[in-house]
């Protein structure tokens, strides 16, 4: 596991640094499926489950086109104010809406997550078979911005897709150490504790969209 | 008051609750459904095993597993506290409480702290303990406890919600769900924001890692576990599994068990502290505190019966599946943990006196059992909780008298039956019961009770041997020598079904016998549990049975069959010699339908009349349940020409339960109303069935109602057509 920063990232793209400034997210770069059927099957897989349970997924050729899909979305909702949680992927995404008429906060995450009315981060995974995200949060703001915020922009690779939950349970049990605060986020928040009625956005968000990234600068760490 | 008459009082109170009836009951339509759809894909069965496996296991090491998971835990940096009892854990949150000088605290839904009763406690200390899962926070505004272990407020309505949320926020709000649900958003946001600690329960709790698990729809247990810089998770010493692998087969039964959803919108792995804000506005590693809760469950755990019950994933599957939890919720049973194994677990948690009552509310239809994802028989557990309390309490006098005098001595037994018959006349009206005196009013409450035969089956049989016009030795063809076991019903009520059923073995060309010896097979000393007769019982029948050299044994009520195939070796499991014996008589029943079905392809060698219309078919509880026998009687039917009309739950149970429909009428009254209902919007001729207990409760039931629809055993419909 630790050697493969090295032996792959070798093209001159590669921010090679980042991945040690943030070794839990490390192994994020690395793809998941390399098949591309394979990886088709299951996008079409996470996309049906996820709709099923009121998530909106949309799927983009590289991060600019993220951006493209995160200024929609601002736009429909009139979003004034986001919680950015940081990773490689969310800065390229942000680059996009950069001249929109809307404050980004990245740090003091505590603060402004309360009142933001967008979170974005990267999840580390998607599961096809139930549309469940996953992801290593020990970090604060990756909890703060899916937790608080009312929509929760979530961007993932393409490649970071495995087929059911006990895959997941796998992946992360090979890990040396078991990450701080693992999330499976399966749809927005949700309740029926009224006479069965099922209501979204309880206590967590009331919107997830979820943004399939292809060329994530993936590509530059093949 | 006394427990007993707490509890007839809850029930009348329960059964008058409109709201409570219509929520429970959609919901226990649409579950079956939706729990069906979420497992397509899964082997439900072999899913039960791992989880039966991975649980079990950890309970056999429950102690080892507590040990590892203190270590792991403590290495990640979290604290552990074992706590024995439930005031060990209350105290430990007082003082930490107190030493860090909080006074706000959020929870999120667990059940361990609901089992202590956290929140009373905490309130009694001065600190604000808000519940922030939706259901039990309302419930935590107006005073109420839960009544169903995964939607609390399940019995409440909108505008009831409305009004308390209304109270709470000093505005007029309208019983909007949605608004209601925003309402709860806007004001628990601030509760979460400004809480110093955090309390959650855990769903799992990993040994190897020290990891805990919380599963939720809300997302309450993220705002709880991330905001506060403390975190308190209480877990119960059963949540304890191995390794993080076997978090695997209890993710994927827990949803799709507990709400028909394939996965929660969230699940939560924490292993050890992470960051937290302070209020200073630094950003440092919060305290994770993990109390390991015992309170009752290594007692559980060293008892070779009750051990079983670890193996919950509390996923309230059996409440929901359970007819008498569908008309009655949650409070009638006056605890935490409601249901079939919430009356387990409080025998254990609570008290073995709190439970004593409560296990009286099984009908033992054994719906829960099929659906269990812990693979746990809980209606063993009952039968045994019920042994227990009689052994230690006794029962009252009359039952008493019946149950460990007169049902051991046949003769007596029989007599008194024949007495009844007698008895009976003076009451009687046509061929049925219409009123009786006032010490078995319950009886007859919204449904007629057959007579008693003139002439029981015993009586009628001492000349089946020898049938006319066959000679007493077997035809050529003949293969096997059939013994009759006919039960109760079949004998003193229902003499024609044992007549029908020899004319079709006759027909199969097989030699019916009726051992004389035979008597009450058990179920009723088993179920009142006075465990003693039931072992003289099984004796007594084994004994009959060997006598008559019989190679098969055949009865008409699946409930006989299930006692002869299973519970006599349960029975008689600490005698090896008699537990062989009743293994060789085990390994020769079957239900006389699944026999016929059998040996003559099913119904095809019979060569029945034609007679054609419509039937409804009503799958008994223990027929499909125990015996998993229900395609059989369908093939059959349809082999004399009958069309199947299927009903809307054909398994539903009749709501007879045996001595059931006497403790508890109105609750058998209402269970088999909706039984009529389904079976009168099949729109068909006749109702077949294959257990007499099911035919007297629904003959009688529509005959209460003034309805004519014949309801015939399937061996009388196959004698018919002949």
């Amino acid at each position: 596991m630790t050697g493969w920063r090295r032996e792959k990232c070798r093209s001159g793209y590669c921010t090679l640094w980042k991945c040690w400034l943030i070794p839990s997210l490390a192994p994020g770069r690395r793809g998941i499926v390399m098949d591309g059927n394979k990886l088709e099957q299951l996008f079409a897989k996470f996309k049906e489950q996820a709709e099923a349970i009121s998530a909106r997924v949309y799927r983009v050729h590289d991060s600019s086109a993220a951006g493209r899909q995160l200024k929609n979305i601002i736009k429909e909702l009139n979003i004034k104010k986001i919680a950015a949680a940081k990773s490689e992927l969310v800065s390229d995404c942000l680059k996009a809406i950069k001249s929109q008429d809307v404050v980004v906060h990245t740090s003091d995450l505590r603060q402004h997550s309360e009142d933001a009315e967008l979170g974005l981060s990267e999840m580390d995974m998607a599961i096809a078979e139930t549309g469940t995200l996953a992801q290593d949060s020990t970090a604060l703001d990756q909890r703060l911005v899916s937790t608080l915020p009312p929509v929760h922009v979530a961007l993932v690779r393409i490649d970071r897709q495995v087929d059911k939950f006990v895959d997941a349970v796998d992946y992360f049990n090979e890990q040396d150490l078991l990450p701080g605060y693992i999330a499976f986020i399966s749809g927005p928040s949700r309740t029926a504790d009224i006479e069965r009625v099922l209501t979204i956005g309880v206590h967590g968000p009331e919107q997830l969209y979820i943004i399939f990234v292809d060329q994530a600068g993936g590509e530059t760490c093949e | 008051m006394s427990d007993k008459q707490q509890i007839k009082r809850n029930i009348e109170k329960a059964l008058a609750n409109e709201n409570l009836r219509g929520a429970l009951g959609r919901f226990g339509n649409d579950y079956v459904g939706a729990r069906e759809r979420a497992y397509t894909g899964k082997d439900f069965q072999e899913l039960r095993d791992r989880i039966a496996a991975v649980k079990g296991d950890a309970a056999a090491r429950m102690e080892e597993l507590a040990r590892r998971f203190t270590e792991s835990a403590q290495a990640r940096g979290a604290k552990v506290f074992r706590a024995g009892t439930a005031q060990d854990a209350k105290d430990y949150i007082k003082n930490l409480a107190q030493e860090k000088g909080a006074t706000k605290i959020v929870k999120s839904k667990s059940m361990a702290t609901e089992e202590i009763h956290l929140n009373e406690y905490l309130g009694r200390q001065g600190l604000d303990s808000v519940e922030t899962d939706l259901g039990e926070w309302i419930l935590q505004l107006c005073g109420q406890k839960p009544s169903h272990m995964v939607m609390p407020a399940i019995h409440m309505t909108r505008d009831e919600v409305a009004d308390i949320f209304s109270k709470e926020t000093t505005q007029e709000l309208s019983a909007d769900i949605p608004k209601l649900v925003g309402v709860a958003r806007k004001q628990l946001r601030k509760k979460f924001l400004a809480a110093d600690i955090g309390i959650s329960g855990a769903n799992i709790a990993v040994a190897e890692t020290g990891t805990l698990v919380i599963v939720t729809n809300e997302g309450n247990a993220r705002l709880t576990t991330t905001l506060p810089p403390v975190h308190v998770a209480v877990v119960g010493l059963e949540k304890l599994v191995d390794v993080f692998t076997g978090v695997k087969s209890i993710i994927e039964a827990l949803p799709r068990s507990a709400t028909g959803q394939k996965i929660t919108s969230y699940i939560t792995m924490i292993t050890g502290p992470t960051p937290a804000a302070y209020p200073d506005g630094t950003v440092q590693e919060k305290e994770l505190h993990i109390i390991l809760l015992d309170n009752g469950r290594t007692e559980m755990q060293a008892d070779p019966v009750f051990k079983e019950a670890l193996q919950c994933i509390r996923c309230a599957s059996c409440l929901n599946v359970c007819p008498v939890f569908q008309l009655l919720g949650g409070h009638v049973y006056g605890h935490i943990y409601t249901g079939g194994i919430g009356t387990i677990l409080t025998a254990f948690f609570n008290g073995f006196q709190e439970a004593g009552e409560l296990q009286n509310l099984c009908l033992g239809c054994e719906r829960c059992k099929r659906f269990c994802p812990g693979k746990i028989d809980i209606p063993k557990l009952i039968r045994e909780l019920r042994s227990r309390v009689v052994e230690k309490g006794g029962l009252p006098g009359g039952q008493k008298f019946v149950l460990e005098k007169v049902l051991p001595n046949r003769k007596l037994f029989h007599r008194l039956i024949k007495a009844g018959q007698l008895g009976q006349k003076p009451f009687q009206k046509g061929a049925r019961i219409r009123h009786l005196p006032m010490f078995l009013a319950g009886l007859t409450e919204g449904r007629s009770l057959p007579v008693i035969a003139d002439k029981a089956f015993r009586d009628q049989a001492r000349n089946l041997s020898v049938p006319e016009g066959s000679s007493k030795e077997s035809t050529p063809d003949s293969k096997e020598k059939v013994g009759f076991f006919a039960g109760c019903l079949t004998d003193f009520v229902y003499p024609q079904l044992g007549q029908a059923a020899y004319k079709v073995l006759k027909h199969l060309n097989r030699e019916m016998v009726f051992p004389a010896g035979q008597t009450c097979c058990g179920v009723p000393a088993v179920l009142m549990g006075v465990r003693e007769s039931a072992v003289q019982l099984a004796q007594q029948n084994i004994e009959a049975f060997e006598q008559a050299g019989v190679d098969a044994v055949v009865t008409c009520c699946p409930s006989c069959a299930q006692a002869l195939k299973e519970r006599y070796m349960e029975l008689l499991e600490t005698d090896p010699a008699w537990h062989e014996r009743a293994k060789a008589l085990a390994g020769k029943v079957q239900h006389v339908t699944a026999y016929v079905a059998d040996k003559s392809g099913d119904g095809s060698s019979l060569r029945l009349k034609q007679t054609g219309g419509r039937v409804t078919y009503h799958d008994s509880c223990h027929m499909k349940g125990c015996l998993g026998i229900t395609e059989e009687p369908r093939q059959l039917l349809a082999a004399a020409g009958l069309e199947l009309a299927e009903m809307e739950g054909s398994d539903l149970c009749c709501g007879f339960g045996g001595s059931y429909s006497v403790k508890f009428p109105s609750i058998s009254r209402q269970i088999l109303d909706k039984k009529l209902h389904s079976m009168e919007a099949a729109n068909a001729a006749t109702v077949a069935l294959d257990c007499p207990g099911c035919k007297l409760q629904i003959s009688g039931g529509l005959d209460s109602r003034g309805k004519e629809l014949p309801v015939k055993h399937t061996v009388e419909i196959l004698a018919e057509n002949l």
